[in-house]
């Protein structure tokens, strides 16, 4: 019978003997990339019990017991080396960006906040926040400096605030610079999620958009791992509280997760939700598993989807009669729409 | 003067100002994951969390600990490597083979392996030893902390390609990776009943019990082949 170990091929009889054996040389290299082989194909492995230290020994593989070990450590080492840097595929690199993203809005808006705070109290009638305040900061520092040209000129000339200080200005003013340079990164990133979206998802990026899609892709941990979801959890993704809620107790299922930012959703009336959101899910499932397996872009997918929402809008054109228990008047659903 | 008592083979307590459970550092010097290190008449030792190790909590359990210093030992699910780095102290003769699926855990264990020759890493699905049986020898002790739905099966397919006659099997079983919704102990009946029955080999268990307070809902059991012809 023949066998595949990591350091030969080898023959064995009946008894488990090793009766030949072709060795391979001692490259570390070599081997490990033979390893990486024989985990694919998982061709003629060792019988179970099979002693592959006792035959490499046997067979005057290794000199001594303690080779084997320092050997096979060298071997295991490099093959995992090579698996890990195979490893960032580019959606992985999609996902560390969606991450980036959501740190730099969660860092950019509390600083953002602190920027208000703080230049609030030299300049309160500027009316200016997030970005703007941050770039008319990081331009003009203290309110004197607004030139007649701007429109908040007036506002600047009869401000309640504090007359700002050099060394606090120039604090202030460093502070703003960083946080617009924050939100130049979030631009930066965001065309980069775009670009590669369309590069390795075509498809997904054409039902969900490129952030949507990327997001669902961050969530489910691949391309591959979202290919192989049923589109009802890709439905409910993001909106794990909910469902366990659901699944412990009575509350309700959730209608959805992170798909609920997508346009079809979060602007159809909340009768319709439900129903578009789970064809949505249907669609997007699809369209990961073209992305996996093809990766041809096929634009027929978004039409069909248009279509079904088109059908789903018609055939429940008005909201449906809620329960008695729910605590709504008959008379008072007034909630159709247009 | 700390007291050193010792609980099984290279597991230690040591009593300063509380009680400490410990593991003879086999890499002098270096902690792995931010663990006290602790001298005591010129050996140093590194404490070890029960709390963020399964193996740990089973060693506060009274379970049987079945490693010595010689033993092979087969460890499915080795994240970052944790508990991995106490197991390679406790087997300073002998070797760990790591298996672990994930290539993020996989960076951080590289980097342990890369200092202790005692630890083969191993990416690979714990679910299909067929594509790590051209590197694995038979071995003492599995040890399995893989919090997949299917553990019994997984720790029945390795058990029955490498662990020795004689050998044991240690599992930590997580019921909220079994069913989340389901009552924990009634997983773990369940669980137990599976590894003695539903597959080959079946299995005979010595110790069972709960990991609290130190793991919620998760059970540690202590098992070995049933007594059959397996292994030659």
């Amino acid at each position: 019978m023949k066998l595949n170990a990591w350091f030969g091929i080898l023959e064995i009889g009946e008894d488990g003997k090793v009766l030949s054996a072709d060795l391979l040389s001692k490259d570390v290299r070599e081997l490990a990339q033979r390893s990486l082989t024989l985990r694919e194909s998982r061709q003629d492995p060792p019988p179970a019990g099979f002693d592959l230290r006792a035959a490499a020994l046997g067979c005057g593989f290794i000199e001594f017991p303690a080779e084997y070990d320092s050997l096979l450590h060298e071997v295991a080492l490099e093959a995992v080396k090579i698996q890990v840097s195979a490893s960032l595929t580019p959606d992985q690199r999609i996902i560390q960006a969606v991450e980036a993203l959501d740190d730099i809005n969660e860092t950019a808006n509390s600083l953002s906040e602190r920027l208000s705070e703080w230049y609030g109290g030299y300049f309160p009638e500027s009316g200016l926040g997030g970005e703007a305040l941050a770039f008319f900061v990081a331009k003009y520092g203290s309110r004197e400096n607004v030139g007649p040209d701007n429109p908040l000129y007036a506002k600047a000339l009869d401000s309640m605030g504090a007359n700002l200080e050099a060394e606090d200005e120039a604090l202030l003013r460093g502070f703003a610079e960083s946080v617009c340079s924050l939100y130049e990164r979030r631009r930066q990133i965001e065309t980069y999620i775009e670009s590669s979206m369309e590069r390795i998802a075509p498809n997904l990026n054409l039902v969900a958009g490129p952030m949507l899609g990327a997001r669902l892709i961050s969530i489910a941990g691949s391309l591959e791992k979202l290919a192989l979801f049923p589109s009802s959890t890709i439905q409910v993704i993001g909106a794990s509280k909910a469902l366990f809620k659901h699944l412990r107790s009575r509350a309700p299922s959730p209608k959805h997760g992170v798909i609920f930012s997508h346009p079809l959703i979060n602007t159809a009336p909340w009768w319709l939700r439900g129903k578009i959101a789970r064809a949505l899910a249907a669609k997007l499932s699809l369209a990961a598993r073209l992305d996996l397996y093809s990766g041809k872009k096929d634009p027929a997918l978004a039409e069909k989807l248009e279509e079904k929402v088109r059908q789903i809008r018609a055939s429940n054109s008005r909201p449906p009669q809620k329960k008695p228990e729910s605590g709504a008047k008959p008379g008072a659903k007034k909630k159709r729409r247009k | 003067m700390p007291e050193i008592r010792t609980l099984s083979e290279g597991v230690f307590e040591i009593i300063k100002d509380k009680k400490q459970l410990a593991t003879r550092n086999l890499d002098p010097g270096r902690t792995v994951y931010g663990e006290k290190l602790i001298p005591v008449e010129g050996v140093e030792y590194r404490a070890w969390d029960p709390r963020r190790s399964k193996l740990g909590a089973m060693v506060l359990k009274k379970f049987d600990i079945p490693l010595k210093s010689s033993s092979k030992v087969l460890y499915l699910g080795a994240a970052s490597g944790t508990t991995v780095s106490h197991v390679s102290d406790l087997v300073s003769e002998g070797a760990v083979y790591a298996v672990e699926f994930s290539a993020r855990s996989m960076r951080d264990l590289i980097g342990l392996a890369a200092r202790r020759k005692n630890i083969h890493p191993i990416l690979a699905d714990a679910g299909k030893p067929d594509s790590y049986a051209h590197l694995v020898e038979p071995v003492d002790v599995i040890f399995q902390d893989v919090a997949q739905p299917n553990q019994a099966e997984i720790a029945a397919r390795n058990a029955a390609r490498f662990l020795k006659k004689d050998g044991y099997l240690m599992l930590a079983i997580k019921a909220r990776s079994i069913d989340t919704v389901a009552n924990p102990k009634q997983v773990f009946k369940e669980e137990v009943k599976k590894l003695e029955q539903a597959f080959e080999p079946e299995f005979e268990i010595l110790t069972a019990r709960d990991l609290a307070p130190y793991h919620e809902d998760h059970l540690g059991v202590l098992a070995k082949l049933k007594n059959k012809t397996h292994l030659e």
